[in-house]
């Protein structure tokens, strides 16, 4: 990375270097690490795919297989911010002995998990070219796009849950309540033609709505109205910047609070 | 006056820390309605000190006296509320040399992760690893998980990463003389080859003789307020003031 000078490339050596050490940490607890990563959404989106088969009917393609990457995505972003939101609690060892980059305890979080989503996306786009015909490769080109997005608004999230639960401590129970809710708000197991128009204004609140609608029309080649995108595409900007000014008041004094 | 200032370590203008008091946790939930009490409790009520480059200063006080927070403060690990302060130099401390470890991983890999913690960069460390794993002197165990260690280990491999860091500040406490003979030996070394090369050394310890043995300079914290700084008679006094109160 010759283009960033000294203190930018030591940054991201260290967020780099606390993320392989995540990525670490977790294959050396389970002989397979990895396996686990797939085989969860595997077997969720077996169980919730029996049931909901029969509420939501989805003619073009198998309702499995449009389970399959919603869940990947929902897990990465449900998963990533329940494990940062008491991050800076459990980690207080470290933050009480040196000084660092605050931050790069909880993206090196975000970063391990994308590294996991990324496998299990590559697998299932390798399981896409094989099984579908008439795959459209040129709106592959977006995916990039909907993954960035999806990084900064669960990095965004996490940065402003941590922050806020170094302070208060209920946070993180409201973040375990929430999420479950948050999950039936998104089209994972739904599609959003299934809803009258009024809500499709308020769903899009829900930057998640668009990140997935991204996914669907890059892989399925499903409808997407671009239009209320703008709105998610705000929404991100909001909880992104809100997380980092709240992350920059409040990192200074971490160690005062754990 | 310019060559003064260059030789400035550290340097603390009026420097003020308050922490919140709390007896319990604290909760979202409180804070809206109101229930949370806002007691303060001062830990620093504004110390001024300089310390030059090269000196070997012994912080002392009773507990709650505000050497931690200093220290803490001086090390960049919390901030203050207010005041000024100025450091020249990287700063490692020795305190509690094993708090960055983490236990699943092996010694090697931990190496990496707490080199740069302690402010080395990525070239840096690999090329100081085989130096860090020889000085430490685990032997097999540096392919072994943390948690296989023994205290003594993890003193020995926190101390050799720290040391490698090159610093110019060193913030220490007596934990440094604990664990066997040998490697007293070695960190007392190491400590007495820092002073030959003009390092800065903070001392904190209620350890009179350590003190004793390593520092000029001392410096009196009671209660967030500095009540000496001088020479070392003021462990006399320091000793003798214990007494009588106590």
């Amino acid at each position: 990375m010759f283009w960033l000078n000294n203190k930018q490339k030591k940054w991201w050596d260290f967020v780099l270097a606390m993320t392989e050490k995540e990525i670490k940490s977790r294959y050396k607890m389970a002989v397979f690490g990895f396996l686990w990563i797939f085989l969860n959404p595997l077997l969720q989106m077996l169980v919730l795919g029996l049931i909901f088969q029969f509420f939501v009917p989805i003619k073009t393609i198998n309702y499995f297989e449009f389970l399959f990457p919603g869940l990947l995505i929902w897990n990465f972003f449900s998963y990533t911010i329940t494990k940062n939101t008491p991050m800076y609690i459990n980690e207080r060892a470290l933050i009480q002995k040196a000084k660092f980059p605050r931050e790069s305890i909880v993206l090196s979080i975000v970063f391990s998990n994308l590294f996991h989503l990324l496998i299990s996306f590559l697998m299932f786009m390798l399981w896409t070219l094989l099984v579908r015909e008439g795959v459209d490769l040129t709106r592959w080109l977006v995916l990039p796009i909907a993954v960035g997005w999806l990084t900064v608004l669960t990095s965004g999230l996490s940065l402003l849950f941590s922050s806020l639960n170094v302070k208060w401590r209920d946070i993180n129970f409201g973040v375990q309540a929430i999420m479950p809710l948050w999950f039936y708000a998104t089209p994972v197991v739904y599609t959003l033609d299934l809803l009258p128009k009024w809500i499709e204004r308020i769903i899009y609140l829900n930057p998640m709505t668009a990140i997935l609608g991204l996914f669907r029309w890059s892989i399925f080649g499903m409808a997407i109205s671009w239009e209320p995108i703008v709105i998610s595409l705000v929404m991100t900007l909001i909880i992104f910047v809100t997380g980092v000014v709240v992350f920059k008041k409040e990192s200074p004094f971490f160690d005062d609070w754990i | 006056m310019k060559n003064k200032t260059k030789n400035i370590a550290i340097k603390m203008e009026n420097v003020v820390k308050n922490y919140r008091l709390f007896h319990e946790k604290a909760t979202l939930i409180e804070n809206i309605l109101g229930k949370s009490k806002k007691e303060k409790f001062a830990a620093l009520k504004g110390i001024s000190l300089e310390i030059r480059k090269g000196e070997k200063v012994g912080i002392i006080g009773s507990n709650g006296s505000g050497k931690t927070t200093l220290l803490k403060i001086i090390a960049g690990i919390t901030t203050l509320n207010s005041g000024k302060l100025l450091t020249e130099g990287k700063i490692v401390s020795l305190i509690d040399l094993s708090a960055g470890f983490h236990p699943e991983l092996t010694g090697e890999e931990n190496i990496y992760i707490n080199a740069l913690l302690a402010g080395m960069d990525r070239s840096e460390m690999k090329s100081k690893i085989k130096e860090i794993i020889k000085y430490a002197d685990i032997g097999k165990f540096i392919d072994a998980p943390l948690y296989t260690y023994s205290s003594g280990m993890k003193l020995r491999l926190g101390f050799a990463i720290a040391v490698a860091a090159n610093p110019d500040i060193i913030i220490l406490d007596e934990e440094v003389s604990a664990g066997d003979e040998d490697f007293q030996r070695k960190s007392m070394k190491k400590i007495d080859e820092f002073v030959r090369e003009g390092k800065t050394l903070l001392v904190v310890s209620h350890w009179m003789d350590f003190l004793k043995k390593h520092c000029e300079r001392i410096i009196w914290l009671d209660k967030g307020k500095m009540v000496a700084d001088g020479g070392m008679r003021i462990l006399n006094r320091y000793q003798s003031g214990g007494k009588n109160s106590g």
